[in-house]
């Protein structure tokens, strides 16, 4: 066992855990981030993102041995977030998600793209969110709501 | 699309309202069956075959955790599961909870490993040793007759479980009469069904009740309820199914998996609480299977295109077992029912055949057997107008049943209600812009990309009740569906039904029936679903009959509930029972004035107040009621999707550069909710089209196991899409709804392949396989030019 001391949604967190338990897991198990949705559990269908100390990332490729020290936000800690409650009212309007199983990685993802890129051209945004895979919308709300979030959200800066 | 969302004002049958069912979605924190525990609780790991057709000699566990893995002999007296069909001469195969003296798939269940995490228990599945002697395995539907692989189930003399013929009319006849008479050859190929969430199992025993409770993720958790007590040999009362929140489905969680009934017989022995939570590498090697069909399709018709007779020869591979309750004909069964479409055809002859082989079983995934037929019928008659010189939708448009034919008795055997095929194609044709064709092909003449456009025009049969399932000799009979209303003291509705919602959005669109009937605000409307112990009894959700046969019967039960609202509130009013409605969630007197008293003063009168009640009602505000279609062999949804493609010579690549629909569901219940399911089913149809393949070496081993070569499409592969809606209510179903969650998947293979074939056309080349990958592309290209070489 590995001791690690970390800070996950705002909150200190000193545990011991198996070195090969993956950050999702650990997160999942050890804080109940249960919105975090394993879907390929090898970085491909972005069901797990979350924010790594300031960086969008994939919680089933990292090892929670290797996050001592680290800042780790999920989609419950960014709850309030302006950008998120936004999101969540434009996927809520745009009809952005089915059965809801991708839809915390997309919102993270889509917090990221409009934070570095503002309002994309569709174009650009399909390509941005191509790390995560939804099986039901067929993307079209999808893109639709993270377009109508980032008009939103430019307008209020 | 622009059509997601445009709110119109409704809230009853029509409305594009928001869902009820959103919020809990999009704070991430609802319960899928991997969020849900019992203290105490142990992780489940199978053990599952590395090979594809293998005696069993020996399973030896490990030393000091004997007591931790379970075979089938540990499980205590259970029984296989055998889905039989009805259909004479079928072949039964029984699909054992654990692989017992022979495994027939690469990812069959063979033993059950228990860990505090799945870590361990995957550590101990890695630690029994399993002593296999190989057979032969059977990977190819070539090999289903061929002697030197031997039956993979006892009693059989080959690898068939069914063959099945239709001979309609006088195909002779049309023969000679036809002035033309062409054959094709088609494949779809095996892929994987994919919902994001894998399968997944949690079961304990409820001490207080006694009963063993078991959370799967599954669409139809009564069904399964009646499944397990079978199996185990206990009564249905000691039993509890809860389907939590589902993670996309698409008919993968539509099956008895035998992954349930080892997990559900385990609980009951050990009395301990286990979970199995499916990976990536399981659902794609051991879930079921989709498609893979092949087909000879000859075509015999006169020189403007009217197609006098069809003859068909249909291959599917159903992989190992006969599923429940789907059985193993059902893929070819379809495909045989459904290769005449939406044409007049009234000479049909064909053979179906059912092969077994090594492979995972074949499951019901979105369009079942339609997208292969759909692929077989519109390819065709594409070449047939190409054969003729003509133009393919006005080949279309001479051979589409007529409006004033319905019902159609059709040659495969099924009762079309009604439409109007040829407005869906000329909508479509209008969307699409064929005149833009010579433009493009200009434009892109200096480049490597050869433009092409593609038609294709799909059925889909839905809700489909008795007479259907009868006829295709299930073993169980989706004739049906209930629902129970209860109103709270405080005038709110609560709605239970068997049905089971995994993003389909019915949630809120069963609360759009109820208010139809009782003016009742959606919002205000709670459904609930997927559990055995709070819904009547019912068949769940799949072939498109929840929105028909679910919201039929929450239809009937509100239209029951409304009467004794308008009677109880006619009494406070003191008017009579015929001079009110109920309207925005009052009792409204029709006289001059409108007096008129809230739901909630009704409620509380019929829980609280019975002093209140007029003589002859009883208090409480409680229904049940049952529905089912006036004429049970389906609501039938079509339409028309176009596509034009840019197809890259020097990659293969296939663009799709734009995709339209025009597509009849009958009368809609929430357009922005039908939008989402045709872009989600036209992905999925995509996918199918160009990405998405499960191929086995010749040793039956699967080759994609990971997302890195299980491709599916992603935000950026999708077109630029139009949706036009034409609407032609049923005249079988309440409130004239036809299912539609299937028809987006049906037709992108055929539609994508007609422009496909159209772009190639002029170097030679022709494709008439799924998916159209580069690789495939690239190799029909070259065929022609070494065709064209050696000529």
């Amino acid at each position: 066992m590995q001791i690690i001391k970390l800070r996950v949604n705002g909150e200190e967190v000193e545990t011991a855990i198996d070195p090969r338990t993956t950050l999702a897991d650990f997160l999942r198990q050890h804080v109940d981030a249960r919105s975090i949705h394993l879907g390929c559990e090898h970085g491909v269908c972005g069901g797990c993102t979350i924010v790594i100390n300031g960086k969008m990332a994939r919680s089933c490729i990292a090892l929670a041995a290797t996050m001592d020290g680290a800042e780790i936000w999920t989609l419950e800690g960014l709850k309030d977030d302006p950008a998120i409650v936004q999101l969540r009212q434009s996927f809520h309007e745009c009809h952005g998600l089915q059965c809801g199983y991708c839809t915390p990685g997309m919102l993270i993802t889509a917090r990221d793209i409009i934070a570095r890129y503002g309002e994309p051209d569709e174009k650009f945004l399909r390509e941005a969110l191509a790390g995560n895979i939804c099986r039901c919308t067929g993307y079209a709300g999808i893109v639709k709501a993270v377009q109508h979030a980032a008009a939103q959200l430019a307008r209020r800066d | 699309m622009d059509a997601l969302t445009v709110p119109n004002g409704k809230k009853g049958i029509g409305g594009s309202i928001l869902r009820n069912e959103d919020e809990r979605l999009l704070s991430g924190r609802s319960t899928f069956i991997a969020d849900i525990s019992q203290p105490g609780m142990w992780e489940i790991a199978f053990l599952r075959s590395p090979v594809a057709h293998a005696n069993i000699l020996s399973v030896t566990k490990p030393e000091g955790f004997e007591q931790r893995v379970f075979l089938l002999s540990d499980l205590g007296d259970i029984r296989p599961i055998q889905a039989d069909s009805q259909a004479k001469g079928f072949r039964r195969s029984d699909y054992p909870a654990l692989a017992n003296d022979r495994v027939r798939f690469v990812g069959e269940p063979i033993a059950i490993c228990l860990g505090r995490t799945r870590a361990e228990a995957e550590d101990l599945a890695q630690a029994v040793f399993v002593e296999f002697e190989e057979l032969p395995a059977v990977s190819d539907l070539s090999q289903c007759r061929d002697p030197a692989y031997p039956p993979i189930h006892p009693g059989w003399n080959d690898n068939l479980f069914l063959e099945t013929h239709i001979d309609v009319g006088d195909v002779d006849a049309a023969r000679a009469k036809a002035a033309v008479s062409l054959t094709r050859q088609y494949r779809m190929n095996r892929q994987a069904i994919v919902s994001l969430e894998g399968r997944g199992v949690m079961s304990y025993i409820d001490e207080r009740t006694g009963e063993l409770v078991v959370y799967s993720s599954t669409q139809f958790p009564h069904v399964i309820r009646t499944a397990l007590a079978h199996c185990l040999n206990m009564q249905e009362r000691e039993l509890r199914v809860v389907a939590p929140e589902v993670g996309g489905s698409f008919g993968v969680k539509n099956n008895l998996n035998p992954e349930e009934i080892a997990i559900a017989a385990l609980t009951k022995k050990i009395r301990k609480p286990i979970r199995w939570v499916e990976d990536r590498r399981e659902h794609l090697i051991a879930a079921p299977h989709a498609r893979e069909h092949r087909y000879e399709v000859t075509v015999h018709a006169d020189k403007d295109g009217l197609i006098l007779g069809l003859e068909a020869s249909i291959d599917v591979d159903a992989g190992a077992y006969s599923v429940w309750p789907w059985t193993s004909p059902m893929e070819s069964g379809m495909a045989i029912g459904f290769l005449p479409g939406t044409y007049t055809i009234s000479n049909y002859r064909a053979t179906a055949r059912t092969c077994a082989s090594n492979k995972s079983p074949m499951g019901p995934y979105r369009g079942v057997g339609r997208p292969g037929a759909c692929f077989a019928i519109e390819r065709t008659i594409e070449e047939l107008a190409v054969h003729l010189g003509l133009d393919p939708v006005e080949v279309r448009l001479r051979n589409y049943v007529r409006p004033d034919q319905f019902p159609w008795k059709s040659a495969g055997g099924k009762t079309y209600d009604n439409g109007n095929y040829a407005e869906s194609a000329i909508a479509a044709r209008d969307l699409i812009k064929p005149e833009r064709l010579t433009e493009l092909r200009q434009r892109y003449a200096d480049s490597d990309y050869l433009i092409g456009l593609g038609y294709a025009t799909y059925l889909e049969q839905t809700a489909h009740g008795t007479a259907e399932w009868v006829q295709r000799g299930l073993p169980v009979v989706f004739g049906y569906e209930q629902a129970a209303l209860q109103m709270t003291p405080d005038g709110m509705l609560i709605i239970d039904v068997p049905i089971q919602n995994h993003g389909q959005g019915l949630e809120t669109t069963l609360a759009q029936v109820a208010n139809e009937e009782l003016g009742i605000d959606p919002a205000q409307v709670v459904v609930r679903h997927g559990d055995t112990s709070m819904a009547p009894y019912g068949m769940g959700t799949f072939a498109s009959r929840s929105m028909v046969m679910s919201g039929g019967a929450v239809g009937c039960a509100s239209a029951l509930l409304a009467d004794k609202l308008r009677k109880i509130g006619a009494h406070l009013l003191q008017v009579q029972d015929s001079d009110v409605r109920l309207e925005d969630g009052f009792v409204v007197a029709n006289a001059s004035g409108g007096a008129k008293i809230s739901l909630k003063e009704i409620a509380v009168a019929a829980f609280l107040r019975p002093e209140r009640l007029p003589d002859d009602v009883d208090p409480g505000l409680s229904v049940v009621a049952s529905y089912r279609t006036s004429r049970d062999t389906g609501a039938w949804s079509y339409g028309t999707h176009a596509a034009i493609v840019a197809v890259d010579r020097g990659t293969g690549m296939v663009h799709i550069l734009d995709y339209v629909i025009a597509h009849d569901c009958g009368t809609i219940v929430n357009p922005m909710i039908v939008d989402g399911q045709m872009m989600g089913g036209l992905a999925q149809g995509i996918g199918t089209a160009l990405y998405e393949e499960m191929p086995y070496s010749a040793e039956g081993q699967p080759l994609a196991s990971t997302f890195m070569d299980y491709l599916v499409p992603g935000a950026s592969e999708m077109p630029h899409t139009t949706i036009e809606h034409l609407c032609s209510p049923s005249p079988i179903t309440r409130y004239g709804i036809k299912g539609m969650g299937e028809g987006g998947a049906i037709p992108p293979p055929a539609s994508l392949c007609n422009a496909v074939n159209d772009a190639i056309r002029s170097l030679g080349a022709s494709i008439n396989e799924t998916p159209m990958t580069p690789d495939r592309v690239l190799r029909a290209l070259l065929d022609a030019q070494a065709g064209s070489a050696t000529a």
